[in-house]
């Protein structure tokens, strides 16, 4: 089963975002949901999307596959993937590219999948709407499928409704499902978060071992940083509909830049660090109708000083080594902050 | 959790302002339509500027407002199916079985085209019409033996219709009396002949035959009486008396109402598919052309055996005629209008009338007749405050009767009635005969509380009664839409002596008032029509204290109750001094010609002046609507409707 | 499933003779009238009373009348099955009258239901899939109207512009389909389409609401985000879900209009089973009455039991409940 390389740029580039900046207006005003997200994805990468609920991570995925009711909604920017911008493309030819392209899997599998079909006839489906073949060859694709992502007794299984799988097999049929037609992007919304803990790392490495069987590469978006320290080559940190701070994973772990990366980390156990207690992130997220001026995460900044209720930080490196990070504090003051929080990744260490 | 905020609202970005008029315009676009709707209703309800003119005077109580009750456009002719919508249902009494048959539009088929009956008349409007002639007999005999015994000779040349096929004969006639007499076949008027000597056993039980009738050839027959009755001719005229074949009548023996769904005739119709029915009992089936009560449909086609030569006055102009329910009364009138239906069996609505009285084209096409019918409103005389008849006569004296005729629709569809029977019935007497009059019919204040003021009730002589006896007095209305509109003006009026009326709403009222038993002080609901053209018809059944019963009693004011009576069926109140006119009623009954008619005009007067068991306000006129397609119609004065054997069709 | 299916057939039978019970005690033992008197004519005697009442078998006291009914219609009676005995009016068999009207009422129906079914569900589609656009306002908008329109005044307004004025459709009436297929639809058109308005639009609104409840399931961004058409995400996936109220409503309304369709019927001089218990009530001619409620009541509880195992076989998760 090879993938296909179409539309790789040389350096495995495969997708590429600029500017993403989604609106919507609504009775109480617009609501801000996305701005100026910038990032790429390239074959064999994960990025990991980090970031509390509105913070946008989902709403941009959703952008980049065309789910959005583009008559409802404000999009500008650039997605480009195999040499095309996908916010240009009309709908139909946008549909040819979903599905089979760019396949994306959600958080909760049970609401996710139709209750009244058989999930084997719901695969075969995503089959047929990409490829002209007879129905037995698209059910016997599923059952592959199925097979593929560890379901054991496929072919009964796949003749069961939704409500007889449990939880994490659900998860891996719609696994299965997303990869029918072999996508260079694997789009994972929150794939964990509904399920149990023992299951949720079962899930994970089933992505990590697609994406390496497959050469795909997978965007994974999560809340949960513990998730993304095992898997992500690349983090980026969305807060307010913006990125906070974007680079490798072991750059963003091993010296956090931006304050909120810090919070999050503060808030996150680990065997690591000495038993301290927990700290959240005083607040709440702000309000997209009306997002905060200047920095988005000032009014929670501990760090906050003169310029950051007025004017925005830009999203840039601060120093040439360093990874892109949106915060007006000094270089020196980010490395001493950083130090305190510094997470070596287990299979990192050395 | 969802994750996905939902895009709400139908604006691409920063233009808000554009969205806030975009709902501006949607409720502009929703009244619109409201609007729009509006218009479209009322334009549809008001497509006759009803200016209301009435085209006769409304002053006087008079009939002005009645023509000939003739419609002719000189083009009579042989032919055609005159078809007839009949509101509701059927409604008979005993499923078209004549032996039982009471409903009067039954009567009007049997008497213009199916049953031939000794007596008989001409299917005419006014007097004209009320006279009897020799139908199945050659005339109409004179009683001899001082009244006690009537000969009658039946005509030459009359046959039953199918399966019978044979000539009438006077043991038919005595058949059918007999029947009428057996408890058991569902005879619902048979209270008209028990003075016939005989009767009585019949009616017991102990005879099979009424001796008082004989046969002594197959065309006499002759009834002997036990006391003289002066209208017997009339009696002999209901359809019950008409001939039946015991070929046919012996197999529903025992079962009344059956026998309707194959009535065999001695007209000139009979029921569609009495060809194809067979005898004996055992093969018999209903005719198709009636389906019985329940059913929606009673066709009348030729008789082959019957013989016009030996009928003076019906015309038998159409083939067929074709009676069908129709669920929808509005309906009838739109298709009489657009001339899908010649004819009708049902009341106009006061628009209906109003639009065909207004409108020169339609006019000749409305119809109005002189119905032989008091619409009145009816006092106890055993239930205070009505047991005063000083608070009876200042009710006469108050009610606005000229309010009451607008009720009904104007003077087309009726006369204001000024006392018990219409003059019609009197041959035109007593018709300004008043005791109550009041300027324009509108009540007299005055006089009422000068009467009040005599009444134990009003002890302080204020002219309104006092007494708690007038406060809550329960009246029974129906719940039609004239009673809607008549309710609030009788409300009015007592109140304007005092009387405060609770007025009961009830879906058929009659069967709540037909009941002694429940007291009911005041019903504003009856009507009477006569069932012959004789007042006694009104007044034995009206006033005489033999009528009171227990169940489906008709003498609501219980004139003539006795304490004897009261407790048979129950009623109670104050029996004591009741006035009773039964010896009035019993002379009457004995006279013949014109004394009787004046003795009847006296016991009017009687009533009225000194009973006063009624506030009569209407002698209602029945109002046809013919169809474009009819070429003549007359009123029939007997049946009080269509006289459907002079009818013609295009 | 056969168990299922077996006890509620017990429990049908018992609902349709509890109605049985209850709709013999209304009549005979509330307090309206008797019967008899509508019967008499005018003043009649005592003994014609009682051979009325013997006629009509009323001179029994109601729980013999009602157990000799219930052994009539378990048993039949001279008219066959079921017994049904005969009416006051007609002397006619119950049967035989029930029979002979209930084409009509059930082809009225039918009609009907498949009018406002298809038109109904289109419209609320249309109206889920365009929601908030002039389109979605005035389907929403004439489905206020067709809810709030009387029956009665529909019916008698497009019986005059259809019939008086325009001359489109033939008037009132019934014409058997045997007898003229192309009368019968004429006659049939109007009072098809009077009586499926109002259930058009109450299908349309409840489509609408429940494809747009529907629409906003997850399954249903699943189902777009595999890349399949617009049509099949919202009539393969989105109605199909949204479907299974629908259906269990269509079951139960046409069930309760086959002794409820009184105003269209009268209306439109239909002569149907509606329109004869009505009459009938009001004339106190109480056997038919019987017979109809009896006749509806069946009708309900059977519609019932096959909308609840329709239901299973729609909708995977109820089976296994």
């Amino acid at each position: 089963m090879s993938s296909a390389r179409q539309g790789t740029a040389h350096d495995g580039t495969l997708l590429e975002v600029r500017g993403l900046t989604v609106r919507f207006p609504t009775s109480d005003g617009v609501v801000q949901a996305v701005s100026d997200v910038t990032f790429s994805l390239s074959r064999g990468e994960t990025l990991g999307v980090v970031g509390e609920s509105g913070s946008g991570k989902s709403v941009s995925n959703l952008a980049i596959m065309g789910l959005l009711n583009r008559q409802r909604t404000a999009i500008s920017g650039q997605v480009e993937f195999m040499g095309r911008d996908l916010l240009t493309l009309p709908q139909d030819e946008l549909r040819h590219i979903r599905g089979k392209d760019i396949a994306m899997v959600f958080q909760d599998p049970f609401a996710c999948l139709h209750p009244m079909y058989r999930v084997g006839a719901q695969i075969a489906e995503a089959v047929t709407a990409h490829q002209d073949v007879s129905n037995d060859a698209a059910w016997a694709r599923a059952v592959e499928l199925l097979e593929h992502v560890g379901i054991p007794n496929a072919k009964s299984r796949a003749r069961d409704y939704p409500h007889q799988f449990s939880g994490g097999m659900r998860q891996r049929a719609m696994i299965a499902m997303a990869l029918v037609h072999n996508p260079s992007i694997l789009i994972c919304d929150e794939p964990t978060t509904a399920l149990d803990v023992t299951v949720q790392a079962q899930i994970i490495e089933l992505i990590e071992e697609v994406k390496r069987e497959f050469d795909i590469g997978v965007i994974l978006v999560t809340h949960d940083l513990g998730v993304v320290a095992e898997t992500a080559n690349s983090v980026m940190v969305m807060y307010a509909g913006r990125v906070m701070e974007y680079g490798p994973a072991r750059q963003v772990f091993e010296q956090p830049q931006h304050p909120y990366a810090w919070g999050l980390l503060d808030s996150m156990p680990s065997v690591e660090r000495r038993l301290s207690a927990l700290v959240p992130i005083e607040g709440s997220p702000p309000s997209l109708l009306a997002p905060p001026s200047g920095c988005p995460f000032h009014p929670r900044c501990r760090y906050r000083f003169e310029p950051c209720p007025t004017e925005r930080p830009p999203l840039v490196a601060p120093v040439p080594d360093a990874h892109p990070d949106a915060c007006w504090l000094k270089w020196d003051d980010k490395v001493r902050e950083a130090a305190k929080r510094s997470v070596t990744r287990l299979g990192d260490a050395a | 959790m969802r994750t996905t905020p939902s895009p709400p609202h139908p604006v691409s970005g920063g233009k808000e302002n554009h969205y806030r008029m975009n709902r501006h315009i949607r409720y502009a676009a929703m009244l619109l339509v409201v609007a729009a709707f509006a218009a479209l209703a009322a334009g549809c309800g008001s497509k006759k500027s009803s200016t209301s003119t009435t085209t006769t005077t409304s002053s006087g109580g008079t009939n002005s407002a009645v023509g000939s009750g003739t419609y002719d456009n000189g083009s009579s002719k042989k032919g055609g199916i005159y078809r007839i919508g009949w509101e509701q249902s059927f409604g008979f009494t005993n499923n078209f079985d004549p032996t039982g048959e009471y409903l009067g539009n039954a009567w009007g088929l049997y008497s213009n085209l199916m049953l031939r009956s000794l007596v008989g008349y001409k299917h005419l409007p006014g007097a004209a019409g009320n006279e009897t002639i020799g139908d199945l007999a050659t005339d109409v005999p004179k009683p001899t033996d001082g009244g006690l015994t009537y000969t009658y000779t039946l005509r030459d040349g009359i046959k039953w219709g199918p399966p019978v096929n044979r000539a009438v004969t006077s043991k038919d006639v005595a058949y059918a009396m007999n029947r009428l007499a057996n408890p058991k076949d569902g005879g619902q008027y048979s209270f008209y002949y028990t003075d016939i000597v005989g009767w009585d056993a019949v009616a017991s039980g102990t005879a099979k035959t009424i001796s008082g009738i004989t046969t002594p050839d197959d065309k006499t027959i002759v009834f002997k009486l036990t006391k003289p009755v002066g209208d017997f001719n009339l009696r002999m005229s209901m359809p019950a008396t008409a001939p039946i074949p015991s070929e046919v009548g012996d197999c529903f023996e025992g079962k009344p109402g059956d026998y309707g769904r194959d009535v065999v005739s001695n007209g000139p119709y009979m029921l569609q598919g009495m060809d194809a029915v067979k005898l004996p009992c055992s093969a018999l089936k209903p005719a198709s052309g009636y389906a019985g009560a329940n059913g929606n449909h009673l066709i009348l086609v030729r008789n082959p055996n019957y013989d016009q030569s030996t009928d003076a006055y019906r015309k038998n102009y159409p083939d067929q005629f074709a009676f069908r329910v129709n669920s929808n009364a509005d309906d009838i009138f739109a298709q009489v209008k657009a001339g899908t239906l010649e004819d009708e069996v049902s009341s106009p609505q006061p628009k209906t009338i109003r639009d065909y009285a207004t409108d020169p084209s339609l006019n000749p096409k409305m119809i109005p007749n002189v119905g032989d019918r008091t619409n009145y409103f009816t006092m106890n005389l055993t239930q205070p405050p009505f047991d005063d008849v000083h608070v009876r006569k200042a009710m006469n004296w108050i009610v606005d009767k000229s309010a009451l005729q607008k009720a009904w629709g104007g003077p087309i569809p009726g006369a204001i009635a000024n006392h018990i029977v219409p003059p019609v019935l009197y041959q035109n007497g007593l018709a300004e005969y008043d005791p109550y009059a009041t300027p324009n019919h509108a009540g007299d204040l005055a006089k009422a509380q000068a009467e009040m003021k005599l009444s134990k009730y009003d002890p302080g002589k204020t002219g309104k009664c006092t007494a708690s006896a007038c406060k809550g007095v329960l009246v029974i209305a129906d719940t039609r839409a004239v009673d809607t509109r008549m309710v609030p003006l009788l409300q009015a009026d007592a109140a304007k002596i005092g009387l405060t009326l609770t007025v009961r709403s009830i879906n058929g009222a009659y069967t709540t008032i037909q009941t002694p038993a429940k007291n009911i002080p005041m019903s504003e609901r009856p009507s009477w029509g006569k069932d012959f053209a004789d007042p006694g018809t009104f007044f034995s059944l009206l006033f005489h204290s033999k009528a009171i019963i227990k169940d489906g009693n008709t003498n609501y004011s219980l004139v003539g109750i006795t304490p004897a009576i009261a407790a048979k069926v129950g009623a109670k109140g104050n029996l004591t001094g009741v006035p009773s006119v039964d010896p009035d009623i019993d002379k009457c009954q004995g006279e013949l010609g014109d004394a009787r008619t004046t003795c009847w005009e006296n016991l009017d007067k009687k009533l009225m002046e000194q009973v006063v068991p009624w506030v009569p306000y209407l002698w209602p006129n029945n109002v046809f609507i013919i169809g474009p397609t009819v070429t003549h119609w007359n009123y029939d004065q007997f049946t009080d409707g269509p006289a459907y054997s002079s009818v013609s069709v295009k | 499933m056969t168990l299922y299916i077996a006890r509620r057939l017990v429990w049908t039978i018992v609902v349709v003779a509890c109605v049985l019970a209850i709709t013999f005690a209304v009549f005979y033992l509330l307090p309206a009238g008797d019967p008899a008197l509508r019967f008499a004519g005018k003043s009649p005697t005592d003994a014609e009373l009682v051979q009325i009442h013997k006629r009509l078998g009323l001179d029994r006291p109601w729980y013999v009348q009602f157990g000799k009914f219930s052994e009539g219609f378990v048993v039949g009676d001279k008219f066959g099955w079921p017994g049904l005995g005969y009416t006051y009016a007609g002397q006619t068999s119950v049967k035989s009258l029930i029979v002979a009207r209930a084409p009509r009422t059930l082809l009225l129906i039918a009609g009907a239901a498949i009018i406002w079914l298809v038109v109904g569900v289109a419209v609320g589609v249309l109206s889920a899939v365009k929601r908030r656009t002039i389109v979605d306002r005035a389907a929403m908008g004439l489905a206020l109207v067709g809810i709030s329109t009387p029956v009665f005044w529909l019916g008698l307004m497009a019986l005059f512009i259809f019939w008086r004025q325009l001359g489109w459709t033939a008037g009132t009436g019934y014409v058997s389909p045997v007898d003229s297929p192309t009368g019968f639809l004429s006659h049939m058109i109007l009072p098809w389409i009077v009586l499926a308005l109002l259930y058009a639009a109450f299908y349309a609104r409840m489509t609408r609401n429940n494809l747009l409840e529907t629409l906003g399931e997850d399954y249903i961004r699943t189902a777009r985000a595999k890349g399949l058409p617009e049509r099949s995400v919202i009539f393969k996936h989105g109605l199909r879900a949204s479907l299974t109220p629908i259906v269990t409503m269509f079951g139960l309304d046409i069930a309760l209009l086959v002794g409820g369709a009184v105003i269209t019927e009268s209306v439109f001089n239909i002569q149907g089973l509606g329109y004869l218990a009505i009459n009938s009530a009001l004339q106190q001619d109480l056997p038919i009455v019987v017979g109809v409620v009896l006749l509806a009541s069946v009708a309900v509880a059977l519609a019932n039991l096959i909308v609840d195992i329709l239901y299973a076989f729609i909708d995977p998760r109820v089976r296994y409940a």
